[in-house]
């Protein structure tokens, strides 16, 4: 019996592929895109400018505090009423673009401010200029300290990007959704497509862990 | 004192933090190779007074020209820090460079040099500073001693016109303060300008032109060595050397 299904359910490999392709593309694409925006709003977040700060940590916190599913239906039904007409893929890339921006930008404020204070000022009494003190001294720094919540981040935003399924979107998720129509085993169909995912991101947490250990060896 | 002669001038500087009046109408003029030793009780505003000279700091009122450049000058700041270097009491070397790096970084990125010109100043001024086995260890492999060392020759390295201290041996254990003290002689007797914040008197005694002591964000006195050691005009400086000099 079980082999059965399980022979029925591989026998959609092509959908299963498309499926894992979708996710991996789109998570991949939302990563690099939201990490230039991220890292941006975490300058901006840790920097000097109080009213800037502000108001982007109030953007931030609308897009923590509301579930994706709503963001991702805002952006694919509501703003088409605004004259923005996008595609299920555009959609999806924007949405979850804009939410891996957000945590990304509070990780990287978190370890700008975690910097010593006096590495700034050493980097600026040597004459740096700001976008040479970030490069240079303050960015490498923040980043030994973040690089393991980042590629944490990382693992949740493939995980997020099946919400994307709702819109339409071919990702792995709904590759399940396809496949449980014809094959009536839910548990095992949606355990393979779990396990698409977990084979994805296990190799993520495995460095994220591994990252951490080194990082703390680092900071000695 | 002639007009190129002076190095920095403060004329009636005064700073707040707050309602608190941390610098209360300062004038002071350092000279050019001058060895200025500013000393006081803790808060009494010693590390703002020359984290004005290098626009750590800014202040409300008064006037301040470093070099040349007037400090209002928001503008003329960045070109006037490759010419100041500054020496923390905690050092702030950066901990993901090695003790080279540390040093050729602003030369490579702010004075523009090559990598090799930078290396070969980088490594004369380890060598210098007696480190010349450590260029390639990280801040954390080195004690605290070696470190404020390599801190020395990474402002050096700049070839500043002026050298700020700010209690650069206060965070040492006994037995390192001298090998930071040593470099610092020699740069005094070499003629570099330095203003130095320490309570190590026999550093001032040694090298200073003069020795500046503050309280309450005032200077309340100001004397060349002997003088200030053995004959202090006001009973505030008596009271403090007192204090330092018993142990
Ligand atoms: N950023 C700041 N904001 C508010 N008050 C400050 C600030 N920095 C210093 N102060 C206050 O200004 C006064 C002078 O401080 P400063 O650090 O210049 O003293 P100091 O003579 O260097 O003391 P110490 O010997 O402890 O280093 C102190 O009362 C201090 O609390
Ligand atoms: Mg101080």
């Amino acid at each position: 019996m079980f082999w059965f299904y399980a022979e029925r359910i591989l026998g959609y490999w092509p959908v299963l592929l498309k499926g894992l392709g979708m996710t991996l593309g789109l998570s991949l694409l939302s990563l690099l895109i939201g990490a230039a925006i991220g890292f941006a709003f975490g300058i901006i977040r840790a920097g000097g400018n109080r009213w800037l700060s502000r108001a982007l940590g109030i953007y931030i916190d609308l897009f923590r505090g509301t579930p994706f599913l709503v963001q991702v239906f805002i952006v694919f039904f509501i703003l088409p009423a605004a004259g923005i007409e996008l595609s299920a893929f555009a959609a999806g890339v924007v949405a979850l673009s804009n939410l891996a921006a957000c945590f990304i930008g509070e990780i990287v404020a978190a370890g700008l401010k975690a910097v010593p204070q006096g590495q700034r000022e050493a980097a600026l009494a040597s004459g740096m200029t700001p976008a040479q003190q970030m490069r240079l001294v303050l960015m490498p720094q923040a980043l030994r300290i973040v690089t393991p919540s980042l590629v944490g981040q990382f693992v949740l935003l493939i995980k997020d990007s099946s919400v994307v399924s709702a819109i339409g979107l071919l990702d792995l998720t709904r590759a399940g959704w396809m496949i449980v129509q014809s094959v009536p085993q839910g548990l095992m169909v949606f355990g393979t497509v779990g396990l698409g995912y977990f084979l994805i991101c296990y190799p993520l947490i495995h460095l994220s862990r591994r990252l951490e250990r080194r990082g703390q060896d680092a900071l000695l | 004192m002639g007009q190129q002669a002076r190095m920095i001038e403060f004329s009636g500087v005064n700073k707040w933090f707050g309602p608190l009046h941390v610098l209360q109408d300062i004038s002071l003029t350092v000279g050019k190779g001058e060895v200025v030793v500013v000393c006081g009780p803790s808060g009494s505003g010693k590390s703002t007074l020359i984290r004005c000279v290098n626009g750590l700091e800014p202040f409300e009122k008064g006037r301040l020209v470093v070099d040349g450049t007037d400090l209002s000058n928001r503008r003329a700041l960045r070109a006037l820090r490759m010419e100041v270097g500054f020496v923390f009491q905690s050092f702030n070397l950066y901990p993901h460079k090695t003790a080279l790096e540390n040093v050729t970084l602003a030369p490579i990125h702010v004075r523009g040099l090559s990598r090799a010109e930078a290396e070969a100043r980088g490594r004369a001024l380890l060598e210098k500073v007696g480190l010349g086995d450590r260029m390639g260890n990280y801040p954390h492999q080195l004690s605290g001693g070696q470190q404020q060392r390599v801190a020395i020759a990474r402002s050096l390295c700049m070839q500043p016109k002026v050298m700020l201290f700010d209690e650069p041996t206060s965070a040492l254990d006994p037995e390192m303060i001298n090998e930071v003290l040593d470099v610092m002689v020699g740069l005094a007797r070499e003629g570099m300008t330095m203003m130095v914040v320490t309570h190590e008197m026999g550093f001032a005694r040694k090298v200073a032109d003069r020795v500046i002591f503050m309280d309450h964000g005032a200077i309340v006195e100001t004397a060349p060595p002997e003088t200030f050691f053995t004959a202090p005009v006001h009973a505030r400086t008596r009271d403090f050397l007192g204090k330092i000099l018993h142990h």
